[in-house]
């Protein structure tokens, strides 16, 4: 049974027709990446989804429930926990950041410490606890981001580019962690760059361009696919 | 070790201040500290929508809608003081909730402009509704002395009942802080989309911030005209007073932390009567010259506040409570 | 009816200048992203120097403003340049309370020099008026309006062709792609920063003839130019120049037929009821709302 329908996807802004009649679906317990050149509109997909500002026309389900009207805090409070591609924290310590989601779902500060301590340490965060993000490096804050969406205790998981900016020694450090969430029954959509990365971990990749949904499948077919080829090369070909 | 050091500061702080009005009998000193306290709790009340960033300057709006819910209530009605707490904090709260009404859409600049407004109007309403407020002219409290009346023959109970307020108040900003309700606010502050996607309500933080904040201060222009026996639309919903002080103190000592109003209005209420009966006599308006270049200047050199330039210590605190956890943990 | 007419016609009389204060808050809005809490005392400045123009000189209000356009031109410049300048990278709180403390100096400045006394200048004019279509019209309030009413015209022309203008205007629609560019964005706060002002100051010298100047005026026209350009749509001038018409009209039906000492009140409902319903304002609004908190 598909965990979140998305039909007929449309958001403008002014003349700007940022994405286009996307319609996908996707499954419980799936990995799927979202790729597509840049300013393919994927981020506004991620935005659109979780309620950050609202879709100009189409649906969105989860559970087969309707999300269209609902504000941002309460599609997270529904299931839908997201990192932002600049990361984000808030000025606070690394636990008390990890703490925020935790006590939007339930008052207790002692019971909302527990559930930051126990996410942090899967993140392998544990020691950094008191730190201020802002004293720490970039893969450690996009860390942080990830804690804090995971915190949610989400269905559906959006990333968006948690391995863009790091080194290659960063990335092989935070590509687990992709895979660790994963495991733990959450299913994620994300957005990514890193070519390598994205075919190793994805079972399923959706391929935008120019707003559109161009191409979906495993990674295999999609890198076959010759309209992906031509977004992302340019090449001619009269099929696309 | 330092948070214990501070507690016990703090403690003997508070002793010292019981004592103080058994051993100076001048009206002016007692006058001082009840000045200092009110103004620590109305900075206090002032600083909790300031933790999710929500700079009010307009909270005389509720202090003067508690004092005249209680004034009222007492010269017309003879509902006791104590009974007209109740009111005071409900009818200011209900301030709040008109105020908090733009709140749902805007942030920021305009929400501070809005309470600046919000104000002016009911110091325009207080004049204009005669019937009911005595117009420009004010309501006098009668000096009937008697607990019940919240009127007393020497300036000792007020001491006591200022000083009980800016604890009660503080412990509470306190308690806020370090809530569910605090952390919600302070990502509120820092970034409120992010929050928001985090499953936090911050619309509704921010306004349950503002209810707080404007019962108490409500309740606090109750207790402030009994210990003046005078109110005036004018004074009481004057801009300077209570609504630029109390954020000018916060300011100072450092919005949205706990300890910030306290450290502004100790400093900033004895510097202000000070300005305001020295400079203020040899020249009108020049004590707020004073205030507008200490305004300007602290937030372009301390933006933090005072609090800010006291970080170090607190750092070493914050390391030391780390610490503490990590040591149990091994023990276990 | 006569008395509608009449309280119609001198509403939108004095709403041209309102409409004229706003403009010179929303173009600075637009250009430099602030909010600036001082901007009532521009007008107050302005007022102020027109009044000792004909103090001291027996000059005339209107052509004082040959005086005072270019000195609060340099006003403005110099205010942008060394106090919003320095500020426009930190938070909204900083802005904030720095654009006030900045108000409460001048207000302060304004009674020591000049004391708290209500004062005003009587001209020829001051009282004169003129009759049509049996609605009496003031004169002093006529000159303003036609005076406001040209100089938006002025403005416009100004920004849609120009090479400056446009560069405000591209300023406006986007920082970073105008610095791209090639627009040196910081000169033309200074500049922008220094037009706004000057307009606002118009509509100060403007009021002389028939309102009375005092050190704490700024505040309501600070009020008066929020709510204008709230209700106007960020951004937008065509916008503010109709709110500034509404608000005009607003104020002169409340002080007739409510009460005269209720206008702020009056304001404040309106300003609350806009938002609730059309946060966009009633005519649209610009870009670069959401920086200053306005969604």
């Amino acid at each position: 049974m598909s965990l979140l329908e998305v039909k007929q996807l449309t958001k403008r802004f002014g003349g700007l027709v940022a994405v286009n009649k996307m319609t996908f679906e996707i499954n419980k317990g799936e990995i799927v990446g979202l790729i597509g050149p840049n300013g393919a509109g994927k981020t506004t997909v991620f935005n659109l989804i979780s309620g950050i500002f609202p879709a100009s026309e189409g649906n969105i389900l989860l559970n087969g429930r309707e999300l269209k009207r609902m504000p941002a805090h309460r599609r997270s409070l529904a299931g839908i926990g997201r990192t932002f591609q600049v990361v984000r924290p808030f000025e606070m310590t690394v636990l008390e950041n990890v703490m925020v989601p935790a006590l939007a779902r339930n008052k207790s500060t002692k019971l909302a410490r527990q559930k930051a301590e126990k996410v942090l340490e899967m993140m392998g965060l544990d020691q950094l606890s008191d730190s201020e993000p802002g004293n720490l490096t970039l893969a450690q804050r996009k860390r942080i981001e990830v804690a804090r969406a995971l915190a949610t205790d989400p269905e559906l998981l959006l990333l968006d580019e948690v391995l863009a900016g790091l080194n290659p020694t960063e990335v092989a450090e935070n590509l687990p962690i992709i895979r660790q969430v994963r495991d733990s029954g959450v299913t994620i959509i994300f957005i990514e760059h890193l070519m390598d990365a994205m075919m190793s971990v994805s079972e399923r990749v959706l391929v935008m361009d120019q707003g559109a949904l161009i191409s979906s499948g495993t990674p295999a077919e999609v890198t076959q696919d010759a309209c992906v080829i031509k977004a992302y090369l340019g090449e001619e070909d009269p099929q696309c | 070790m330092i948070t214990k050091k501070l507690y016990v500061i703090g403690a003997f702080v508070f002793l010292l201040l019981l004592l103080i009005p058994l051993f100076f009998e001048s009206t002016f000193v007692l006058h001082m500290y009840t000045l200092i306290f009110f103004y620590t709790a109305l900075t206090a009340a002032w600083n909790i929508p300031a933790f999710g960033g929500q700079l009010s300057l307009g909270h005389a709006s509720f202090f003067g809608i508690g004092a005249y819910a209680g004034a009222i209530l007492y010269v017309k009605y003879g509902v006791s003081p104590w009974i007209g707490i109740a009111a005071a904090g409900a009818f200011a709260m209900l301030g709040g909730m008109v105020l908090s009404l733009p709140l749902i859409r805007l942030k920021g600049p305009f929400f501070t402009l809005a309470s600046i407004a919000f104000a002016e109007v009911l110091r325009m309403i207080a004049i204009d509704w005669r019937s009911l407020t005595n117009g420009s002219v004010g309501i006098n409290i009668p000096f009937k002395p008697a607990l019940m009346n919240l009127t007393f023959q020497s300036g000792k109970p007020f001491y006591y009942i200022s000083l009980t307020l800016a604890v009660v108040v503080v412990y509470l900003t306190y308690r806020i802080r370090y809530s569910a309700l605090g952390f919600h606010l302070r990502a509120a502050a820092s970034d409120d989309e992010a929050a928001k996607a985090l499953g936090v309500n911050t619309s509704l933080a921010h306004f349950v911030a503002l209810m707080w904040s404007s019962a108490i201060t409500g309740v606090l222009g109750l207790f402030y005209v009994f210990y003046i026996y005078v109110l005036e639309p004018q004074t009481i919903f004057s801009l300077d007073l209570f609504s630029l002080q109390p954020a000018l103190n916060g300011i100072i000592g450092g919005m949205g932390t706990v300890w910030g109003p306290v450290i502004g209005a100790v400093l900033m209420t004895p510097l202000g009567e000070f300005l305001r009966f020295y400079l203020g006599t040899i020249q009108q308006g020049l004590n707020y010259v004073v205030y507008g270049l200490v305004l300007v200047a602290t937030v372009r050199f301390i933006p933090g506040g005072i609090v800010s330039l006291l970080a170090p210590m607190m750092k070493r605190k914050s390391a030391e409570k780390a610490a503490k956890p990590a040591i149990e943990k091994e023990a276990r | 009816m006569d008395l509608y007419a009449q309280v119609l016609v001198s509403g939108l009389l004095l709403g041209g200048v309102y409409a004229l204060i706003s403009i010179g808050l929303n173009l600075i809005f637009g250009v430099v992203r602030i909010i600036n809490f001082a901007h009532g005392e521009m007008v107050m400045l302005s007022m102020y120097l027109t009044f000792w123009l004909n103090y001291f000189f027996g000059l005339d209000p209107y052509l004082s403003a040959l005086i005072v356009l270019p000195v609060m031109f340099a006003f403005g410049f110099l205010f942008q340049l060394f106090v919003v300048q320095p500020i426009l990278s930190t938070s909204a709180t900083m802005k904030i309370f720095t654009t006030v403390g900045i108000s409460l100096l001048l207000q302060n400045l304004a009674l020591i020099m000049w004391k708290g006394d209500f004062r005003s200048v009587q001209t020829s004019y001051s009282m004169s008026s003129i009759e049509v279509f049996e609605i009496i019209i003031s004169v002093p309030r006529l000159v303003a309006f036609g005076a406001a009413l040209a100089s938006i015209i002025f403005l416009y022309c100004f920004l849609k062709y120009t090479y400056m203008g446009k560069a405000l205007r591209a300023i406006v629609e986007d920082h970073s792609v105008a610095r791209l560019m090639g627009v040196s964005v910081e000169k033309h706060y200074l500049f922008a920063f220094g037009l706004g002002t000057m307009f606002t100051a118009l509509g100060g010298v403007l009021l002389v003839p028939f309102s009375s100047v005092f050190p704490t005026v700024g505040i309501t026209y600070t009020l008066v130019a929020f709510v204008v350009v709230v209700l106007g749509g960020l951004g937008s001038m065509s916008g503010t120049f109709l709110a500034g018409l509404f608000i005009g009209v607003v104020e002169s039906f409340g002080g007739t037929f409510v009460s005269p000492a209720l206008k702020e009140a009056i304001y404040f409902a309106i300003f609350i009821l806009v938002l609730l319903v059309r946060p966009q304002g009633l005519f649209g609004q610009g870009k670069g709302t959401e920086e200053v908190g306005l969604k």
